[in-house]
C-alpha cells in the first residue's frame, strides 16, 4: 500500500539531477531528520558547539578546523569486497559546516563525548592573525 | 522547594524478536546514574534526573534541541515475561530486553 508515510519526497531531485548532488543530499537528510541537531554558546573567549548524536562515538563522527569554521562530518564506512579485496567508501551520510565568529587556536580545540552528546570547545586565538610589517629602507 | 519539572517523551522502538522484546529509547545526555526504569504490572516507566546547566557565562546563538529530561511509560505485551528484563545504557541510548515468557514459545507438534 502506497501511503503518504513511504513515499520519498525528495527522490524526484535524483531524477532531476540525473545524480545525486551534494547539495541535495544534505537538504534531504535534513528533511528526513538524520541531521545531527546543534546548540551552539558563544562568549567572549570561546565558542562551545554541542550535536546530539545518541549512540555515536568518537570513531563515527570527523572533525575538521578550518581558519574560520569548523566541519563536522559522518565518518564513511569502508566496506571490503570478499572477492577482490577491493575497498570501498561510503559517502557520509551527513556533513555540516559552521561559520565561527571568530579564528580559533586550533591547538587548545577540545571535542569529547558524553552521552551520545559530542560537545567541542574552540577557544579564540591569542593573535588575531594580524601583523604589522616594518618596511625596510 | 517543589520545581514544576519538564520531561520530553524520547524517541523509542519496540522490536519483537523469536525469544524477546527489545527496547531502544534515545536518551542523548543521560548518563546511567540519572535515568530510573521502574516496572508495575506490565507497565514500564522511565524517568530521567539529569542536571544540565550551561556553561556559565556563555550565550545561546543557536539552540536545535534542547537538554531536557525524559519521562515515557509503555505497556509490555502479553507474552512479556517482567521477572526477565535487563537494561543497559550506553552513548545516549538505553536499550532494554524482556524475555518471553517460556510457555508462549512456540512447540512443534509431532503428528504420530
Amino acid at each position: 500500500m502506497n501511503t503518504l508515510m513511504n513515499i520519498d519526497p525528495w527522490s524526484f531531485l535524483d531524477d532531476l539531477l540525473g545524480a545525486p548532488s551534494r547539495t541535495f543530499r544534505a537538504v534531504r537528510a535534513r528533511a528526513a531528520g538524520r541531521f545531527p541537531p546543534v546548540n551552539v554558546l558563544l562568549d567572549d573567549n570561546a565558542i562551545v558547539i554541542d550535536l546530539e548524536l545518541p549512540g555515536k562515538t568518537a570513531k563515527d563522527v570527523d572533525l575538521t578546523l578550518e581558519a574560520q569554521a569548523v566541519v563536522i562530518a559522518d565518518r564513511p564506512t569502508e566496506t571490503a569486497d570478499a572477492e577482490t579485496g577491493k575497498v570501498t567508501t561510503a559517502r557520509p551520510a551527513w556533513s555540516r559546516r559552521l561559520e565561527l565568529p571568530f579564528r580559533v587556536d586550533a591547538d587548545k580545540a577540545n571535542a569529547k563525548f558524553t552521552n551520545g552528546i559530542l560537545r567541542i570547545e574552540l577557544p579564540k586565538a591569542d593573535a588575531p592573525g594580524v601583523r604589522r610589517i616594518s618596511i625596510a629602507g | 522547594m517543589n520545581v514544576e519539572e519538564k520531561f520530553t517523551v524520547p524517541a523509542a522502538t519496540l522490536v519483537e524478536k523469536p525469544e524477546e522484546y527489545t527496547l531502544t529509547v534515545e536518551l542523548p545526555g543521560i548518563g546511567k546514574e540519572d535515568a530510573e526504569l521502574h516496572m508495575d504490572g506490565r507497565t514500564l516507566t522511565l524517568k530521567t534526573h539529569a542536571k544540565y546547566q550551561n556553561p556559565a557565562g556563555f550565550r545561546v546563538v543557536a539552540a536545535e534541541f534542547e537538554r531536557s529530561n525524559y519521562a515515557m511509560s509503555v505497556d509490555l505485551p502479553e507474552m512479556a515475561d517482567p521477572s526477565a528484563l535487563s537494561a543497559k545504557l550506553e552513548n545516549g541510548i538505553l536499550t532494554v530486553s524482556v524475555k518471553k515468557r517460556p510457555e508462549t514459545q512456540a512447540k512443534k507438534i509431532e503428528i504420530l
